[in-house]
């Protein structure tokens, strides 16, 4: 089975469950980096202070010079690690050279700094960065005041060394939690989307002959919501399935049948050699010929019905009055008063073709079953925000369980020639896409009414 | 009664169309494709054509538009078997008269054929409205003027009256809407009195009083209308 590979939920899911643990993961790690990185530092800068406070108060004013007492034995512990030495400076005024093992630069730019309070600075001295902690002292007998400077520097190797290890050490079991995470979470999206890949096998037998439902006993409470719409959209899918089914059966029937009659009847007067019965079987073949065009008419407005509509505003009232005009001459040859009563204008949401398919529909019934005599009228009322459209007649009318079968398909309640026992169905259905009703009723003291109830234009 | 082109392809529908006109009084002519159609068009005069759409070779439209370019007056009434309402406005766009979805009724055909006919012999044709009664009296009216005669009498006719009669005359046998008439009365000069439904009446009642004994008479439909129609005798 292919299926398009530009969405896929697992894949999403993966993105966003191990996308955003990746950043926070190396956000962590940087942080953690640099606070041990800033404490390293703390330490360092600690120890140089106190290193340079010792050595400067080893030195001491003699009249109008300096005695620094720097016995060996603390000279050593200063220059003890060899890899990590210690440079050290004494000098006066402050730059020039009096005693130390390096020459140690200044603060760049070299600012007065105030005596007595050490200050921390960074140099690189033979290519290394160094770490330089630096106090000014001022001394002299009160007539000529004099600075001297004495300076310890401390490689920042060391600190570089500690951050390596730091990286090392937190990095790596980073990257190994990071890579179990990975596994469990997709293993977690593995199972929690296998109900969707049964669905998917289950759906996969489903073709247009077996709509059974899909069987979910073990599945997550979103599939099951899932399932159970797909369940529903099968079921409505086989009901009107079986709907066309019985509907193609039943007009294949009425389609044959007169066309049947039509072969049969110009059989028989081909044959026929008097001229009175050869009109007769004519007669047959002409009413026989428009029972077939009508019906034909019914079954393709009622494919009609099917396709999508678009509901625009129209004056009810007025198509209804043009569509009565349309039929006057088929009423009076019928003998039948055709008429209009009601609102001169009521506008509501509809396909204009369609509604006109409803009235002539219903007018057409009216006219065949009411009979000679009778009296047809067209109603447009407003009610309750509903428009009402009437089609009275003053007929024979039908039996109250007749009435419940008039929306039917191709059900008849006589076999008056001319009728398809679609009309009416079409009627209900056309209301159905108007949002509306069709229903029937008994017009006093005899006759029937349909009634279209059809929202008004909001 | 006048020269009519049927094109049709179906020979059923061809014949008895041909034998149903010629019944009615026209002469007729017929083409079954739409290349024929127009070397008859072409060769000879007619004064309408009955056209289907579906036809082999050239189709309806294009012969239609054809005839549009070359014969603009020529009255065209034109046969669909397709009822969306598509077809039937890309026909009447293409200069068509008139309609009619097939299957259809015979009268139906005639009724429209003859109302067709008329109006083509308006005044931008050089002709008058007439209307034949069952009587021998024809009903006349001027087309511009408010002006009639039955038979060689002269009728007495207010402009509202004229207007009125000539929208009957026009679609006789059909029901004329009283929203038509009182919006043709609004365009026509004030007569004095209101245009409404009730002047209606009056203006109907004065017209039958006119029309009386003439073979043609206003029947009124009930909330739809009034129809000028032939007495049967």
């Amino acid at each position: 089975m292919s299926r398009p590979a530009r969405f896929s939920l697992k894949r999403q899911l993966l993105i966003w469950l191990l996308l955003p643990q990746l950043v926070l993961w190396l956000m962590g790690g940087a942080l953690a980096f640099r606070v041990a990185l800033a404490y390293a530092e703390k330490t360092i800068d600690q120890s140089l202070t106190q290193s340079v406070r010792s050595l400067a108060r080893q030195v001491k004013p003699m009249g109008s010079g300096l005695l620094i007492d720097f016995p060996r034995a603390a000279r050593d512990i200063i220059e003890q690690d060899p890899d990590d030495r210690v440079a050290y400076m004494v000098s006066s005024p402050p730059g020039s050279f009096l005693l130390g093992n390096t020459k140690i630069p200044g603060q760049t730019p070299d600012l007065y700094s105030p005596a007595n309070e050490p200050v921390l600075y960074e140099v690189v001295m033979d290519g290394k960065p160094m770490r330089v902690a630096s106090i000014d002292l001022s001394f002299g007998d009160g007539f000529t005041d004099q600075r001297m400077r004495v300076q310890v520097a401390k490689s920042l190797v060391a600190q570089q060394r500690i951050a390596r290890e730091l990286v090392r050490d937190v990095l790596f079991p980073l990257l190994i939690l990071g890579a179990v995470l990975s596994v469990l979470v997709y293993e977690g999206i593995r199972r929690g989307l296998a109900p969707l890949e049964r669905l998917e096998a289950q759906l996969a037998n489903r073709n247009m002959a077996s709509l059974s439902p899909i069987e979910m006993t073990q599945a997550p409470e979103e599939v099951h919501s899932l399932a159970n719409t797909l369940n529903q959209l099968l079921t409505t899918l086989r009901r009107s399935l079986s709907q066309e089914k019985r509907f193609l059966n039943d007009a294949a029937h009425q389609l044959r049948t007169p066309l049947a009659g039509l072969i049969s009847q110009t059989e028989l007067a081909m044959q026929e050699k008097d001229p009175e019965a050869l009109q007769q079987r004519l007669t047959k073949v002409h009413t026989g010929a428009q029972r077939s065009a009508h019906l034909v008419h019914q079954l393709l407005s009622l494919a009609r019905t099917e396709a999508e509509v678009s509901l625009v505003p129209v004056d009810a009232a007025s198509l209804a009055r043009e569509v009565a005009r349309e039929w006057t001459r088929r009423a009076l040859a019928a003998g039948v008063d055709l008429g209009f009563e009601g609102e001169d204008s009521v506008m509501v949401p509809a396909d204009k073709l369609l509604l006109r398919e409803v009235l002539s529909n219903l007018i057409d019934n009216a006219l065949r079953y009411a009979g000679k005599g009778a009296v047809v009228t067209l109603r447009t009322t407003v009610h309750n925000g509903y428009c009402w459209l009437d089609v009275e007649d003053t007929g024979p009318g039908l039996s109250t369980e007749h009435l419940e079968r008039v929306f039917e398909r191709f059900w008849r309640a006589s076999e008056l020639p001319g009728g398809c026992g679609l009309g009416l169905s079409i009627v209900a259905e056309i209301a159905r896409r108007h949002n509306g009703t069709a229903t029937a009723q008994t017009t006093l003291p005899h006759g029937l009414t349909i009634r279209l109830e059809l929202p008004l234009q909001g | 009664m006048a020269h009519l082109l049927i094109v049709e392809d179906d020979e059923l529908l061809r014949d008895g169309l041909c034998a149903q006109l010629v019944h009615a009084g026209h002469s007729v002519s017929s083409a079954s494709d739409g290349a024929q159609a127009q070397s008859l068009l072409e060769s000879t005069r007619f004064d309408g054509v009955v056209l289907d759409l579906g036809l082999p070779v050239v189709d309806g439209i294009t012969v239609l538009i054809w005839i549009r370019q070359r014969l603009a007056a020529l009255p065209v009434l034109i046969l669909t078997a397709r009822d969306g309402v598509e077809d039937r406005v890309q026909g009447l766009n293409a200069g068509a008269d008139d309609y009619l979805t097939k299957p259809f009724e015979m009268a139906e055909l005639l009724a429209r054929l003859q109302a067709m006919l008329r109006r083509s012999r308006l005044p931008a044709f050089g002709g008058s409205l007439e209307v034949q009664s069952s009587t021998s009296k024809s009903l006349r009216l001027d087309p511009v003027l408010p002006l009639g005669w039955l038979g060689e009498e002269a009728m007495e006719l207010t402009h509202r009256e004229w207007s009125l009669l000539s929208l009957l005359v026009n679609n006789m046998g059909q029901v004329v809407g009283r929203e038509d008439v009182l919006a043709v009365w609004q365009t026509a000069p004030q007569e004095g009195g209101a245009a409404g439904s009730n002047a209606l009446e009056v203006y109907v009642h004065r017209l039958r009083r006119k029309l009386n004994d003439s073979g043609l008479s206003i029947r009124n439909v009930r909330g739809l209308g009034y129809m000028l129609e032939s007495d049967t005798p």
